[in-house]
């Protein structure tokens, strides 16, 4: 840690990991739901439980790109963020919006639009805690004493995911153009420009940990993506298949969809061959396993798995099935929660001097439990989707019979469900353990008149490991 | 080998180019969009219905259009599945309907509200939605109707509504609960008719529901099970 304004990276670490232990809890509650054990029904059915988990999903994620971001943006530009107070005043207000969010679900107040269901007024606060956001680090880049390409795909990642956020909120008659539009925001997000910061994430954490020359890095850091673009603009096609729109949306979105997969595995090729280039052994090991790891699992996730069911010939039986669920859980936790766990991985030590994330029993474990229980899910997931689309989708059956008929997949699931969570209570434990950040959290070190985030009066309990 | 500056290029090209193509296919969808959807027929009920659906997080269960989750199931041709007499009496007590089923929001709708719902789910069957829901290739192929086979054209209006959407007579109906052809043989009058006015006190636990059925109205599907007419 070279500037001490990063140190809000940890409050948003911090906030991203509770939000994905909340996330777990409804995820249990929709297996066990779906295995005919809906107790909660009266309380929080089913479609409250969704809610809450997709939800849950895109703000932890959110937060540790924003955590992420203020960590790497002071060390790209080689200064102090600008107004680090204010970092801390965008932090309260997305956990006082995410909180309002999540209560409103179980009282009924949401516009059920997938992932995007945050009623809105708060949307609109939404937005303006983005803009304050995006001020932050694009002020700081341009201030900033040097601009790298890492920082700047950075940057318009995230400034056209703030952008993007925006036609979403668009209030249409038609609901071809709702569903339309929303998928501006969902799909430009995760297979666009949320990819171009895990590109720029990456980039930064392979120059840290590979040591391989930067302008090497950046150059593929373009070709990457540039390839995510190409596919991943037109990709949003294979969401237009069915919804009212023209029907060349199945020939476009079909091929470029197909091409999305290439620039995972660009990612992922890129990954392993810088880490192979790379001469100097970092000491924090960990770190560069979560990259690879989320390098390689975004393409069987998110690449791999996407592609096996756009095609619109096979996507006409499993669009709206279990199928999507298999897909989506490892896309997500490949691409995205792991890149954010990279992220703490390489960062936490940094920040709090302590070196459990290097080199832990526990992180180890952390890592293999999470990802291979992520793997045994998608399995569940995968028998259980694939049993709905042949019995109900291709023979007819009823569909609350086949629901009926594919509960004991969703024990499988269950199960592999709590490998994961084990994994991600074991990282925790460590994240738990390197205790805040050197000096604590303060406002003081930086000269900056009292006030703030200090007065919550957070200090390191041991600062020194 | 590439330069920087070349892979920068081609980013820059390769998303400047699909971009534009992209806007230019929005603005396309948008010139075909009233002939595709029928937008001269989206009313301000169907609209209403679209607010009552986004409002009360439909598809936080149901599929539409494909789209939504993967706990109720697919709505867009819900109309021409079970007819709109079948859904409002199910919306009124979702749990009646499927007793000891898996569970849906009763959301005490006024008849008003659950008339927009079903304008608005009429509207959506109406899209061209590109062959969405596909029929399922291998559905079983009814067989030959046997000889004494009752004929669903005889059967009474509420019967039309309500019991098809579970029961087959003539080969014809859903396969939820069993064919009916041969109800004749297995009930008496009495018999039947106490089990249609109240299933759950015959048998509990079953999935047949008590369906909202006047006494004429029960009486003549009786006397059309039993051939009585």
């Amino acid at each position: 840690m070279k500037f001490q304004s990063q140190k809000v990276a940890w409050l948003f670490f911090a906030t991203s990991l509770v939000l994905l232990a909340l996330q777990l809890v409804y995820g249990f509650i929709m297996g066990f739901a779906h295995m005919g054990y809906d107790g909660l029904h009266e309380w929080i059915p089913f479609n409250t439980a969704r809610a809450v988990h997709t939800n849950l999903l895109v703000v932890w994620i959110l937060s540790g790109f924003m955590g992420a971001a203020y960590y790497i943006i002071p060390e790209e530009t080689d200064r102090e963020l600008i107004a680090p107070k204010l970092a801390y005043v965008q932090w309260a207000a997305l956990v006082i919006v995410g909180v309002i969010a999540i209560v409103g679900f179980h009282f009924n107040w949401w516009e059920g639009r997938k992932f995007l269901e945050i009623p809105r007024p708060l949307d609109f606060l939404v937005v303006v805690d983005v803009l304050l956001f995006i001020f932050l680090i694009g002020g700081t880049i341009w201030k900033g004493k040097r601009r790298t390409t890492t920082s700047l795909v950075l940057y318009f990642g995230l400034l056209m995911a703030a952008l993007l956020y925006l036609p979403g909120m668009i209030d249409f008659r038609s609901h071809l153009f709702d569903s339309y539009y929303r998928w501006w925001v969902v799909h430009l997000w995760v297979e666009g420009v949320w990819e171009l910061i895990m590109g720029g994430l990456v980039a930064f954490l392979l120059i840290k940990l590979t040591g391989v020359d930067r302008e090497i890095i950046e150059k593929w850091l373009y070709v990457v993506v540039g390839f995510t673009f190409l596919s991943g603009i037109l990709g949003t096609g294979h969401h237009y298949y069915y919804i009212g729109a023209p029907k060349y949306w199945l020939m476009v979105g079909g091929i470029f969809s197909a091409l999305e997969p290439l620039a995972f595995l660009g990612m992922a090729m890129y990954g392993i061959a810088m880490a192979r280039k790379g001469g100097r052994k970092h000491s924090n090991r960990l770190a560069l396993v979560w990259t690879l790891g989320t390098c390689i699992m975004s393409f069987v996730g998110a690449g791999f798995l996407g592609f096996a069911h756009t095609l619109p010939q096979v996507n006409l039986y499993t669009h709206g099935t279990l199928v999507t669920a298999m897909h989506g859980h490892m896309a997500f936790w490949g691409a995205y929660g792991m890149l954010v766990f990279a992220c703490m991985a390489y960062m936490l030590p940094e920040l709090t001097g302590r070196p459990l994330f290097k080199h832990s029993k526990i992180s180890e474990w952390a890592f293999w439990t999470s990802t291979i229980g992520m793997i045994a899910m998608t399995g569940a997931f995968a028998v259980a989707g694939v049993a709905q689309v042949y019995l109900e989708r291709m023979s007819g059956m009823d569909f609350l019979d086949v629901q009926e008929a594919i509960e004991v997949h969703f024990f499988g699931l269950v199960l592999a469900a709590s490998l994961f969570s084990l994994g991600i209570i074991l990282f925790v434990v460590d994240f738990w353990r390197s205790g805040l950040p050197l000096g604590g959290i303060t406002l003081k070190a930086e000269g900056l008149p009292a006030g703030g985030a200090s007065d919550v009066g957070l200090e390191a309990p041991e600062a020194v490991g | 080998m590439l330069s920087k500056s070349a892979a920068r290029a081609f980013f820059l090209g390769g998303t400047v180019l699909t971009g534009l193509v992209f806007i230019g296919m929005t603005v396309d969808t948008h010139r075909q969009a009233p002939a595709r959807t029928n937008t001269a027929a989206l009313t301000d009920e169907v609209k209403a219905g679209h607010v009552i659906w986004t409002e009360n997080n439909c598809m936080g269960c149901h599929t539409l259009l494909g789209e939504g989750a993967y706990y109720a199931p697919e709505l867009t041709k819900v109309i021409s599945r079970r007819g709109k007499p079948w859904i409002r009496a199910f919306i009124k007590d979702p749990e009646a309907m499927f007793p000891g089923r898996r569970k849906m929001v009763k959301y005490d709708f006024t008849d008003e509200q659950i008339e927009h719902l079903l304008t608005f789910f009429e509207w959506i069957e109406g899209i061209d939605t590109n062959g969405f829901p596909a029929d399922p290739p291998y559905k079983p192929v009814d067989g030959p109707v046997a000889a004494g086979s009752l004929a669903l054209a005889d059967a009474p209006e509420k019967f039309k509504a309500l019991c098809v959407a579970c029961h087959k007579v003539g080969g014809k109906g859903g396969i939820v609960g069993p064919a009916l052809d041969d109800v004749r043989a297995r009930y008496d009058r009495p018999a039947l008719d106490r089990w249609i006015q109240d299933p759950q006190a015959v048998k509990p636990g079953t999935a047949m529901p008590k369906l909202p059925l006047s006494d004429p109205e029960r009486a003549a599907i009786v006397d059309y099970l039993l051939g009585a007419q």
